[in-house]
């Protein structure tokens, strides 16, 4: 019997990696959805006997979509996709009735096992053909059911954001760890910029707000950039608390918490960048940036070396805590035409 | 006997190299046994590598801040990832001598420091490595840039003849000042004052015996002054005070005060004895005043009105 199977994603890269992952031999009917809503309309048409389920996307995410499966009382078993690798997330989604949790980036071995365990699938099968389709039942239908087609061009910038997705979750799983709480994980924003456009991009920039930053240096391969992280000043006290700061909270506590943190957000997030890259990267030691700036202060960047950047922002929060932070990814102009090389062996 | 294989011999050079870097090595287990003392480590310590080598790194240098250190240690053990520290959070980790003891300026040596996860062979990290960098220089340079800037911010506010705030800077600080008036409604006064017949001094004596009667007067104003009073020297003879939290009244008995003193003060040059008086005029913040110009205009009209009754004397701007 066919099973169906529904990927929901808001990524077309990751819709496309998780597609491929799937043993060749099984016999499966592809659907793809690219955010909760659509996933629970198909899935109401009967195009979801299982459901590979991605965490973060806009408009429904994978948390309330869950939710709402339960209160719909869907017929559908989720296996939740993601790069969100905290422990708690993990928990999280299984409270929610996943049943399984799969990390991102997908490793497909662990994926059979995982099919094998639950009954879904039997290795060296003898039905060996694996359908895509994209065509939704004749009913009308509401979903849009986007299918990857191999025969278009790569988007390098979705390609770079479900990159920076995955290394942005292993980031924050060790955030998480350090400071024992739940680190909320957005959707990456990646764009190429003008430098001049740079301060402007920045989510965190409110006015008046003060901010710290560090910065660290990568290069590697032909690509080279910095990671900022760079801190809202009205952060540090709840930091302080998670890391068991004691005492007044001057200005070397301060760089003490902005280091620790910084050191680990951004080498973090260059390491599984470079990984999922299959590259290796050097880091330069981490420089105080400033404390207690505009975020245009901070961010003078030489605009007469360069004019473009490709830049990714992740803000994090963390859960009950009046922390926020950005993690800026940089790149330099030159580098962009190594970086879509790189990506585009990947995508092959 | 056999040879050594060649894996032996790239070990020894390798060995070698690290040995001989001049960057600081240390490598401890997780009991925070020194398994790497590396040669760098050896010459600014005075400690060689026989005495450190298998012995707790806390109980051969006790001065290490053991608890920083420890949980830095412990982040890199179990995260698996780097942990950098520059030398703005801690001028140094190891207190070595300056590397360069004659020409260098500092007295030690600032190191950044990273401390990196190594993993043995079952994936596991069994040990770290603390890397020491040398960045006494940077430093070094860093500091004299801040306190250039520092001096030059200095500068920038500050008049050269009496050391008291000059125009330009005391305006911002009475700008500030009416601004906070507005916003929270808190009771100020600015007061301007000048030396009277102060061309007569310069033209009697010369303009060094000028500069002189100034230089009293700015010393005499400075040691009247409390904590949160600003004064400055507003143009040739005349100065400027701004006296937060006084109402007009408490402002006038300060004023009086201040030119009781100078009244009194004997200023010798070349061995004449010059006598010289002030006249002051004062302003309150009234909520009527649109701006601090204004402020400033009313202080300015009230010290005419001095100069209109014989000088020597403190006038209050009159708003009726």
């Amino acid at each position: 019997m066919t099973t169906r199977v529904l990927i929901c994603d808001d990524s077309n890269v990751a819709r496309k990696q998780m597609a491929r992952s799937l043993p060749q031999d099984w016999d499966v009917e592809i659907s793809f959805a690219n955010d909760g809503s659509q996933a629970l309309t198909a899935i109401q048409e009967g195009l979801g006997d299982i459901l590979f389920l991605d965490l973060n996307m806009p408009v429904m995410d994978g948390y309330e979509t869950l939710e709402n499966i339960v209160k719909l009382d869907l017929p559908t078993m989720t296996i939740v996709v993601s790069g969100d690798i905290q422990p708690e997330a993990h928990a999280r989604v299984k409270k929610l009735g996943a049943v399984e949790f799969i990390k991102k980036p997908i490793d497909p071995e662990s994926l059979a096992n995982i099919l094998v365990n639950f009954g879904l699938y039997r290795p060296g099968g003898t039905q060996t053909i694996k359908q895509d389709t994209s065509a939704p039942s004749s009913t009308p239908s509401t979903a849009i059911l986007t299918r990857p087609d191999d025969g278009e061009p790569i988007d390098y910038r979705d390609c770079m954001q479900e990159i920076s997705n995955v290394a942005m979750g292993q980031a924050a799983d060790l955030l998480a760890r350090l400071l024992n709480v739940f680190v909320k994980l957005p959707i990456p924003n990646v764009n190429v910029l003008e430098v001049s456009e740079l301060e402007m991009a920045l989510s965190l920039a409110e006015q008046g707000d003060t901010y710290s930053a560090v910065c660290q240096g990568f290069i590697g391969h032909g690509i080279s950039g910095e990671a900022l992280i760079i801190f809202s000043d009205s952060s540090f006290s709840d930091m302080a608390n998670l890391l068991n700061y004691k005492g007044e909270l001057d200005r070397t506590v301060e760089l003490e918490l902005i280091m620790e943190v910084a050191s680990i957000l951004s080498g973090a997030c260059i390491k599984g960048i470079a990984e999922q890259l299959d590259i290796k990267f050097s880091q330069g030691h981490p420089m105080v940036l400033g404390q207690h700036v505009k975020v245009g202060e901070l961010i003078r960047a030489n605009s007469n070396r360069w004019k473009e950047t490709l830049a990714i922002e992740i803000t994090y929060e963390i859960e009950n805590h009046n922390i926020t932070c950005d993690l800026l990814l940089l790149f330099t102009e030159d580098s962009l035409e190594k970086l879509y090389k790189q990506l585009s062996f990947l995508m092959d | 006997m056999t040879e050594p294989s060649i894996e032996i011999k790239e070990f020894h050079w390798l060995m070698d190299m690290l040995q001989t870097i001049d960057i600081g090595l240390v490598v401890v287990d997780r009991n925070y046994q020194v398994r790497v003392w590396n040669s760098f480590m050896e010459s600014h310590s005075g400690q060689p590598s026989s005495k450190v080598k298998d012995h707790n790194l806390f109980d051969c240098f006790e001065e290490l801040p053991e608890d920083w250190l420890k949980h830095k240690a412990n982040t890199v053990f179990t995260l698996k990832c780097h942990s950098f520290m520059t030398w703005e959070q801690r001028p140094y980790l190891f207190r070595f001598k300056n590397y360069r003891p004659i020409t260098g300026t500092e007295e030690f040596m600032y190191q950044n420091i990273t401390i990196s996860p190594l993993a043995s062979l079952d994936g596991e990290i069994s040990h770290i490595a603390i890397i020491i960098y040398d960045v006494t220089d940077i430093a070094a340079n860093r500091k004299a840039l801040e306190s250039a800037n520092a001096e030059l911010a200095h500068l920038i506010r500050t008049d050269r003849l009496t050391s008291l705030y000059n125009r330009g800077h005391w305006e911002e600080c009475l700008a500030r000042e009416f601004g906070r008036y507005q916003r929270y409604d808190t009771t100020c006064s600015v007061v301007m004052f000048d030396i009277d017949h102060f061309k007569q001094v310069n033209d009697t004596y010369g303009h060094q015996a000028g500069d002189g009667v100034i230089r009293a007067v700015a010393e005499v104003t400075r040691k009247s002054l409390r904590k949160t009073d600003i004064a400055g020297r507003y143009g040739g003879e005349e100065f400027g005070i701004i006296l937060g939290n006084t109402e007009a009244k408490a402002a006038e008995i300060f004023c009086e005060r201040l030119r009781k003193e100078i009244e009194a003060l004997n200023v010798n040059y070349e061995g004449q004895e010059i006598k010289f008086t002030v006249s002051l005029g004062i302003s309150e913040a009234k909520t009527s005043t649109q701006n601090y110009t204004e402020w400033l205009e009313q202080a300015d009209k009230a010290l005419y009105v001095s100069k209109e009754n014989g000088r020597n004397k403190t006038s209050m701007y009159d708003i009726d």
